[in-house]
């Protein structure tokens, strides 16, 4: 009984120390390949281009720091997706399309383990993308307006876009798990984020049924949390669509948690499925 | 060498059975590999070659059967079956953006490798694969035959009792060949396990010392490299004649008996069946009688190719 225990206790050990493996081996790829540098660029751009291209035309700043933490943080939605699509579009698809797997797979490595790692991989460098964004954010808004008056609407906009960070990832691995080609897994999670879930959206909205169930139909939390702040529709898309809805910030936390779960349970179970035919 | 035992076998394979919708690649195959022997694992491409090897990394799942590695069951504990085995199968993608170092250091990391070997066995295998220079630039670099020596280094990289490879030296030049080759004998020495699947029989005829014959996913012969080659039936007569054969007398050639098949090509004519002694002098006499006029008459060993096709042909 005791040996069974401590075989098992190794065996998780074990699996932990896999799991580590694969995240530390997924980051230098992704650092190799220059797509981390390139998302923080993106990043430093992004955050900073609301403050230096109105400085530098003496086009004058947003008179609040709730306005201009509402313009700013609506490209925070995009910057996730970029994100996600860059480092967890092909995180599998990859290893069976490029015949990278034939290395990676017989070994003695847990492949539940190595899935999970490349998982946990992509949301590392993405969560580390948007701390990046909101950190640069919040320098701003401490050097124009002080910080002070929207910490907590602030820190509640980086927390919801963490959250719906991980659904998006959760999805793009899903769809990474399912699907053949990188390049079609890696379109397929940017554009259904983009542009498909707000297109259903819409579309739902005009026929008045509340697009409950879309992840998208959350994301205008990460700008609408700034204390009743509506976003100006400079982001990727304004949020006129829903409209005629007003979706319920708890019940936003409780779809994008079932994204987050259920889409990476089933992409690990996809990924795990898949044989090197 | 590792304390799991199963009878002195380092590979078992029972009655293995791998569908692909309506094609049945392998059709219940069975064999044992003993810990130390150099198995060549022969047949024509589409025979199940492949389909076996991926089968034995647990690339793939079996329809039916089991694989053993070490007497571990590769589909309930891959992890623990793997960890004795290095692999290289068919022509893995390798991460062009890292160098040799790195991915060595992640692979010898997953093997349970401490760092201090890790930094010795890249080294050292690099070395053998005549990639010593090459360990810190890119394997975007190399050329296909380079990262065909690479992937075989990650192979030996953990020292594995059991080596599975899957036409080891396809892309190589010659010299490569040849490497490969020596590389082989030198770790049959050591007493590895090697499993290696190919279609160049020569290579297999001097590598290894036990062949198995895969056709159409049945096996159709395993033995040792030698008795194959010395049974009586695997042994033939050449003659050669002093003119190229009419139809005619090559149809009186072929109803001769006891005159096996017959191939004939030129002013030659190779005879099975022949190999047997105290068939020798009654075909010659034949052969005399038929106012055939010879020239030469040899006894000779099939080699593997010939036998392969014989071997084939028979199950055709």
């Amino acid at each position: 009984m005791r040996g069974k225990m401590t075989e098992v206790l190794d065996n998780i050990k074990s699996d932990f120390y896999d799991t580590y493996l694969s995240i530390k081996f997924e980051l230098r790829k992704h650092y190799r390949r220059n797509r981390i540098q390139m998302a923080v660029v993106l990043a430093l751009f992004l955050a900073s281009v609301f403050y230096v291209v109105p400085t530098l035309w003496n086009m004058g700043l947003a008179d609040t720091a709730e306005e201009f933490a509402s313009t700013n943080l609506s490209f925070v939605n995009l910057l996730i997706i970029i994100s996600g699509a860059l480092f967890a579009g092909d995180v599998v698809s990859s290893e069976f399309e490029n015949q990278t797997g034939l290395i990676l797979f017989p070994t003695p490595q847990n492949h539940n383990s190595i899935f999970v790692g490349k998982y946990i991989a992509s949301a590392m460098v993405t969560l580390s993308v948007v701390t990046i964004y909101y950190t640069v954010t919040a320098i701003e808004i401490q050097y124009i307006y002080g910080l002070f008056g929207i910490a907590t609407e602030f820190i509640k906009s980086y927390l919801f876009s963490i959250l719906y960070m991980f659904g998006a990832i959760s999805l793009i691995f899903f769809f990474s798990s399912i699907l053949k080609r990188s390049i079609t897994s890696t379109l397929l999670g940017f554009f259904s984020l983009m542009m498909i879930f707000p297109i259903f959206e819409a579309v739902l909205t005009m026929v008045e049924v509340e697009p409950w169930f879309l992840l998208s139909y959350y994301e205008g939390f990460i700008t609408d949390v700034l204390d009743g702040v509506v976003s100006t529709g400079f982001g990727p898309r304004s949020r006129e669509f829903a409209a005629g809805f007003a979706p319920d910030f708890y019940h936003g936390i409780y779809v994008i948690l079932g994204y987050t779960i259920f889409l990476f349970i089933l992409g690990l179970y996809f990924a795990n499925k898949r044989r090197m035919e | 060498m590792n304390k799991t035992s199963d009878n002195g076998n380092a590979i078992r394979v029972e009655n293995l059975v791998k569908k692909f919708g309506d094609l049945t690649a392998l059709k219940g195959v069975s064999f044992k590999v003993k810990k130390g022997d150099i198995v060549g694992y022969l047949g024509p491409n589409g025979a199940g070659k492949t389909t076996t090897i991926k089968l034995l990394t647990n690339l793939l799942s079996p329809t039916f059967g089991k694989v053993y590695i070490n007497g571990i069951n590769v589909n309930k504990n891959p992890q623990k079956a793997l960890s004795y085995v290095g692999s290289l199968i068919e022509v893995p993608g390798i991460y062009g953006y890292l160098t040799p170092n790195e991915l060595m250091t992640h692979f010898g990391k997953v093997y349970r490798m401490s760092s201090e070997r890790i930094t010795k066995r890249i080294k050292k295998v690099l070395s053998t694969v005549r990639l010593g220079d090459w360990e810190h630039k890119k394997i975007e670099e190399f050329s296909t035959g380079m990262k065909r020596r690479l992937a075989i280094g990650m192979a030996l990289l953990p020292e594995p009792e059991i080596l599975i490879l899957d036409e080891p030296v396809m892309g190589l030049d010659p010299k490569g060949i040849k490497e490969i080759r020596e590389l082989i004998n030198k770790l049959g020495e050591k007493e590895i396990t090697i499993f290696l699947s190919s279609h160049l029989l020569q290579e297999v005829s001097l590598t290894c010392n036990k062949v198995i014959f895969l056709f159409e996913g049945e096996i159709v012969a395993y033995d040792d490299v030698e008795k194959i080659l010395e049974a009586p039936e695997h042994k033939r007569i050449s003659v050669e004649f002093l003119n190229p054969l009419s139809k005619d007398e090559i149809d009186s050639l072929r109803s001769l008996k006891p005159i096996g098949k017959v191939k004939v090509e030129g002013n030659e004519a190779k005879i099975d069946n022949g190999g047997e002694k105290r068939h020798m002098h009654k075909i010659l006499s034949l052969l005399v009688e038929e106012g055939l006029e010879v020239v030469s008459f040899n006894y000779e060993k099939k080699d593997l190719e010939d036998l392969y096709i014989s071997l084939a042909g028979e199950n055709e």
